[in-house]
């Protein structure tokens, strides 16, 4: 059902595309026609009126001298041969005297009296249109009175539909061309679209071979090329370039610490098979015990530090952490973590010094900040040497602290560096699990920062040994509402 | 007989090493896959036990240099990985065995004590050599039904010496795959395990059953068959 949703309501830009071509094209030959149509209209009449005007001209010329005694005059068309079967005429001398008339003589005696021009008249439920010309014929103006003046208006006309006739055909011939140009502009867009769309059915095809087990993504090197295609190419290439690494560091943090569970529960296991391997005496039982319940406490601890890392890793579930309740004095829990730490410092014969001039709230959970600075300093202590020193100092940036805690120990090799925070990741592999990290600490102070929007850093410093910079967002101040009163 | 253990994790090490022992091996320990391969080629161990994850040189390089180098010494694999994928490469890369931690103790002995026999080309775990039954098992040793109470170091002995019925095996060659590597240290006292050996042994039956060859070590009279 779903599917033929989406099909019902789906988008096809080809036809959005035909179809805005298809009516562009239909409202230009539409304009066209209509302007066809005013031109050619203007054209076939003005035609029409200089036929009118010919023939009138043509009959004003075959209004003769009847030869008579009263010099009247006689009108003789045979010469005229464009006259014409549908055509109306009066010829008529000033007077009233009509020299020959064809058509509705009533209709066309109403503009008789009107001056020189064109007049459209309807006579018998047709359009005509007439042309009234004006003359003077003398006869005999070669007599010594200098003839007789007649003056002779001629009315002709022709039904205009002639005129249209013509016009219709122009638009008939307009229409059909617009007609087969439309058909073939949708048949050959609809063809070259499909065929211009290509790249992006190579690109979803490359996408479609996308799955769990393979991510590699190449876009095809013909969606690379075109233009709009190139950012949507691009962007899905970097996407699941991001989404592999993560999907990788997920499967690899995984299976670092399931290896890593695994080990610490073989180590119980085998304590405890290899102490009921045979009868042994209670001093040996008390002792074996007391080495499994380590062992136990060790797998205990790997445990606890996953949880904890799993815990940090969780998105926070205020968005801005600088208001939530979590404070406490950064100052103090250095001081704290130092104190904790302080026995295995002396067992390293380690000196730890502090500069410790400037405290600040820090939106960190005391439980979370104590884990921060304890896992830098016994990180620090761990890579100095017997007889070493750590220096723990704090200073204020704008909002934020910033704790250094520096050592003198061996530092950081250069190939260590980018996997520094990375779970499970331990620097000097062959010390590894003998020195009692589990490969966690750094993971869990990187995830801690994070999560107020902190950054933690380690780098060597000039002078020998290991620098690590923590920079915290001190806590805003907590807010206190203007109008609140205490009554 | 002695084992090689290549493993990192101190505490694992400690246990597996400690109840081997316990079953009367010698085991050597490496903590990485650099001591652990350059160990392995001094072909003194019945079966090495590799683990996979190891700091430096891995168990899978340690195991294909080995196999390079020809030594043919029996290896059982230790691994905390999932997939069949990488058990099917390794068994490919030569080892002869694999284990899935977290294993069971015994469930590794066994397979070590098993390997062992493979690689002295044994497939029962009860040895016998003429009326002389070594069940390396149980760790007992019959002659004619009768049981023979010998002391480790002499059950170690005899049954090393029925895993090679028709060789000479030199005293350093017997020190060699007894004790570990503080072996040096017991030359003087393996005649004397021999000689009470011979002596709890012909007191059942009266055939010799040790020889001694002047300078070239001790050998099993009438090893002619074993199954």
């Amino acid at each position: 059902m779903a599917v033929a949703d989406v099909t019902s309501h789906s988008i096809s830009i080809t036809r959005r595309l035909v179809t805005t071509v298809l009516v562009l094209e239909f409202l230009s030959a539409l304009i066209l026609i209509f302007a066809v149509t005013f031109h050619e209209y203007r054209v076939e009449l003005r035609g029409f009126d200089a036929m009118l005007t010919g023939t009138a001209q043509a009959m004003m010329g075959s209004v003769e001298d009847a030869e008579d005694v009263g010099d009247n005059l006689v009108l003789d068309l045979h010469d005229v041969r464009q006259l014409g079967k549908d055509a109306v005429y009066q010829v008529e001398e000033n007077g009233g005297h009509v020299l020959g008339s064809s058509g509705n003589r009533a209709a066309i005696a109403d503009i008789l009296s009107s001056g020189e021009g064109f007049r459209e008249i309807t006579i018998d439920h047709r359009k005509y249109r007439l042309t009234i010309l004006r003359a003077i014929r003398v006869i005999d103006p070669d007599s010594p009175s200098g003839g007789v003046k007649h003056n002779v208006t001629i009315v002709y006309g022709r039904p205009v539909g002639r005129v249209w006739h013509e016009v219709f055909e122009a638009i008939r011939f307009l229409v059909i061309t617009a007609g087969l140009l439309l058909g073939v502009t949708a048949i050959l867009m609809a063809l070259l679209i499909r065929r211009y769309l290509s790249p992006v059915y190579q690109l979803a095809d490359e996408a479609n071979r996308i799955n769990a087990l393979n991510w590699q993504f190449d876009a095809p090197e013909v969606a690379k090329r075109t233009v709009e295609l190139r950012p949507l190419a691009r962007a899905l290439e970097a996407a699941l370039a991001r989404v592999q690494l993560s999907f990788e560091q997920q499967k690899r943090f995984t299976s670092d610490a399931a290896h890593e569970l695994k080990t610490d529960v073989a180590i119980v296991k085998s304590s405890l098979q290899l102490l009921s391997m045979k009868k042994r005496t209670a001093d040996e039982y008390s002792r074996g015990l007391a080495i499994s319940l380590d062992d136990f406490i060790r797998l205990e601890t790997t445990v606890e530090k996953l949880l904890t890392l799993a815990r940090l890793e969780q998105p926070p579930r205020i968005r801005d952490s600088r208001s939530t309740s979590f404070s406490c004095s950064i100052k103090k829990i250095i001081e704290e973590a130092v104190h904790q730490s302080s026995s295995f410092a002396q067992l390293k014969e380690i000196k730890v010094t502090t500069d410790l001039a400037e405290d600040a709230e820090i939106p960190l959970d005391r439980r979370d900040a104590l884990l921060l600075c304890s896992n830098i300093l016994v990180n620090a202590q761990q890579h100095s040497y017997k007889g070493g020193k750590v220096h723990i100092s704090l200073s204020r940036q704008e909002d934020n602290v910033v704790l250094a805690c520096r050592d003198w120990g061996e530092g950081i090799a250069e190939e260590d560096q980018p996997f520094l925070f990375d779970a499970f990741y331990r620097s000097d592999v062959s010390r590894s699990r003998k020195s009692g990290g589990t490969g966690l600490g750094l993971s869990i102070c990187k995830a801690i920062c994070t999560r107020v929007g902190g950054t933690i850093d380690i780098s060597n410093h000039d002078g020998g040994g290991a620098l690590v910079i923590v920079i915290l967002p001190i806590s805003k101040p907590p807010s206190v509402p203007n109008n609140f009163s205490l009554d | 007989m002695r084992i090689l253990l290549v493993e990192d994790e101190q505490r694992l090490a400690e246990n597996i090493v400690a109840a081997l022992r316990e079953t009367g091996l010698a085991v050597d320990h490496a903590a990485n896959g650099e001591d652990g391969s350059h160990m392995a080629e001094q072909s003194v161990y019945d079966t090495i036990i590799l683990d996979l994850m190891l700091p430096g040189k891995s168990g899978q390089s340690v195991l294909c240099d080995l196999r390079r180098k020809r030594v043919h010494t029996p290896v059982l694999i230790l691994t905390a990985q999932e997939g069949k994928d990488s058990i099917i490469e390794l068994l490919n890369a030569g080892a002869d065995d694999y284990l899935s931690k977290p294993f069971d103790l015994g469930e590794l002995i066994a397979r070590t004590k098993a390997l062992i026999r493979r690689g002295k080309g044994v497939a029962d775990s009860r040895l016998t050599i003429a009326d002389i039954e070594v069940d390396t098992i149980h760790q007992t040793v019959t002659r004619r039904g009768e049981i023979i109470d010998l002391s480790p170091t002499e059950y170690r002995i005899l049954e090393y010496l029925t895993h090679r019925p028709r060789a000479v095996v030199s005293k350093r060659e017997l020190l060699e795959h007894l004790y570990d590597f503080a072996w040096e240290h017991h030359s003087n006292v393996i005649e004397a395990h021999v000689s009470n050996l011979r002596r709890k042994l012909n007191a059942v039956g009266d055939e010799p059953l040790i020889a001694t060859l002047r300078h070239r070590g001790y050998r099993l009279i009438g090893g002619g068959r074993r199954d």
